[in-house]
Order: structure tokens, then sequence, then C-alpha cells
């Protein structure tokens, strides 16, 4: 039999506490570690950068922007999530995925109890998406899987979709030149 | 009667809009005030968002639609039951309109054009009251799960 000391069980019960950036997505509230998110940058800043990606399949992700010597596939955010269209002003560009997410506001940065585990009665792709729910101030918010949000699939149509575009692009570019 | 009997006999009657179904009490939990109902996007039919009850956070699911043809209403309290999902305990929630019942009646077969999720029959004066097979109810589509694309706003907070 063990025995547990009243402040042993105290300290059970106190969730471990991680830094987050709670932003929205069409009025929708959503968590991600700070620890993903390498840079936030204004949509509008990237504008002039961005590569556009036609005919991928993949029709939340319609461009290609560049950071530093890294490109990241900007993904849409009410189209991920299936949200009504609202117009993002933010990018989180993430720190461990070729991903971008086009987000409509930061609510701010703060700590948040460590995810609990999403609730088995969540069949749909929402298990992909999510790392858990997390309750903080009183407002149970899910906390996104930066993982989540392209799937091996979705990346190898869009990096193909991407190679054709700029054999298309080296091709005419050629064909300019020996004419 | 002994007690595996009176269990087995006994439901608990949740009230949605005018009408009254019944849940083995065996599997409800309590009944919980009305809390606020957080929703976030996800892709799964039926449920409306989750609660946090006693440390917990619990699944709603809207089965007003299936049962009273209506949307959710504005304050509402909510019948916790316990559900088996890949062999793993679970507790899930559904609105209700006010106050339950605990009662003791027998169950009988439910008549043959009786919708998937009633499991059988309680006779009670007379009234015929509809007992909810949870697992086949809360897996009932009606319609895509409300929350997408929907303005939280608009379905709560409620408390």
């Amino acid at each position: 039999m063990s025995i547990t000391s009243p402040d042993q069980k105290a300290q059970k019960r106190v969730r471990a506490k991680e830094s987050a950036i709670l932003f929205t997505i069409s009025g929708h509230p959503f968590a991600i570690a700070s620890s993903a998110v390498h840079e936030i940058r204004s949509a509008d800043s990237l504008a002039g950068s961005a590569m556009e990606i036609a005919q991928s399949g993949v029709t939340k992700v319609k461009h290609l922007v560049h950071r530093g010597n890294r490109s990241y596939f900007v993904v849409n955010g009410c189209a991920h999530f299936g949200l009504k269209t609202a117009r993002p002003t933010l990018v989180l560009i993430l720190r461990d995925s070729p991903v971008a997410i086009l987000v409509d506001k930061i609510e701010r940065m703060t700590d948040i109890a460590e995810p609990n585990p999403l609730p088995l009665a969540f069949e749909g792709e929402e298990r992909r998406w999510y790392r858990g729910l997390s309750y903080t101030d009183d407002v149970i918010m899910p906390v996104v899987n930066p993982a989540g949000f392209l799937t091996r699939h979705e990346l190898r149509a869009l990096e193909e979709a991407l190679h054709a575009s700029r054999a298309e692009a080296h091709a005419e570019l050629s064909g300019t030149v020996a004419q | 009667m002994t007690a595996a009997a009176i269990e087995k006999n006994s439901f608990v009657l949740l009230q949605l809009g005018k009408r009254r179904f019944g849940l083995p009490a065996a599997i409800v939990t309590e009944l919980a005030p009305p809390v606020k109902l957080h929703v976030f996007a996800h892709q799964t039919p039926m449920v409306a968002g989750v609660i946090m009850r006693r440390g917990r956070i619990i699944p709603v699911y809207d089965v007003t639609p299936v049962l009273a043809g209506k949307k959710l209403p504005d304050r509402r309290f909510y019948l916790v039951a316990s559900r088996k999902i890949d062999a793993q305990d679970e507790l899930s929630a559904i609105p209700v309109d006010g106050e339950c019942e605990l009662v003791t009646a027998e169950l009988f077969p439910s008549p043959e054009d009786s919708p998937k999720y009633v499991a059988g029959v309680l006779s009670i004066g007379e009234e015929t009251i509809e007992v909810l097979d949870f697992e086949t109810l809360v897996r009932t589509t009606t319609a895509p799960a409300v929350s997408n694309g929907a303005n939280p706003q608009q379905l709560g907070p409620i408390a």
C-alpha cells in the first residue's frame, strides 16, 4: 500500500504549464505552443514575396513564402478548420515544419495549462488538428498540433505542383532566350 | 425485487421541449447546472462543444434537433452520462430543459416503427415515454456539426 501525503496529491493535481500564443480564426479561439512558432508577420508584409501555387489539389494552400533560406506553404486557417471565410491579417510562421498559418488576430501570449487529451467523442479531423484542450482563464480552447496542418500526402502534392510550376517557368525562360 | 432488478428498472426522465424521455439510471452520472458551453472548430457530427464539470472536460451532444426538432435552448441543464468508447469509459452530456426525475418502471419493447435510438418504452400513468439508447442516439446524424462555420457568440456562452 502506498501512502500519499496531501501535498503530493495537490502536486499531482497541478498540471504543468506551457507558454502559448492565443489567436483567433473566424472568431474561434485557438492556442499554439510558443516554441512551435518561429515568427509572426503581417499578411501584407509577405504579400510581395509570396509565390502562387497553382493546381496542387490542396485548396487551403495558395502561396509559398520565403523567409531566410527556408520556404513555407501558407495555409489558410479558415479553410483548414472549415470555418467561415474571414480576412486574415497575420501569418504564424512555424518553426519545425514548412508551414505558415493565416490567422485573424493574436489575442495574447500567456502560460496555459498542459492540454487535456481531446475527448474520444471527437472523431473527425480534429484528432489530427489538435494536441488537446486547455482550460485557461475560464475558457476551454484547442491547442493546435503544429504538425497537423498538412498531411504527408498534401505536402507531396504541393511540392510536386511547385516543381511543375518551376519547370514550366524555366521552360518559358529558355524559350524566350532561344528566340 | 433484487437490487440488480431495481437498477435495471431505474430510469432518469428528462425533459426536452414538451416531451419527456428516459435514460437508464445506471449510465447517468449527474444533472449539471447551466454552465458555459465552450465551442471550437471540429468535424464531429452532433457534438456542440464541451463543458467543464468537476475538473473534467465533457463533450456535449446536441440531440435536441433529433428529439425535439429545434435548436439548443438558450439556458439549459446538462445530463451527464457515461459511455464506453474504444473500451474506455468517457462522460458525455446532452442538454435538457429542466429538472429530471428518477423512476422505477418496467421497460417494454418499442413499437416496430420507432427510431433506432429508442431502446424501449415506459408506461407511466397515461404517458408512454421512450427510453433512449444513448450510444445510438449520439451517433444519429441530422446535420453537420453546429460549431463548424458558426459564430461561437451565437451558440454561447450560456452562463
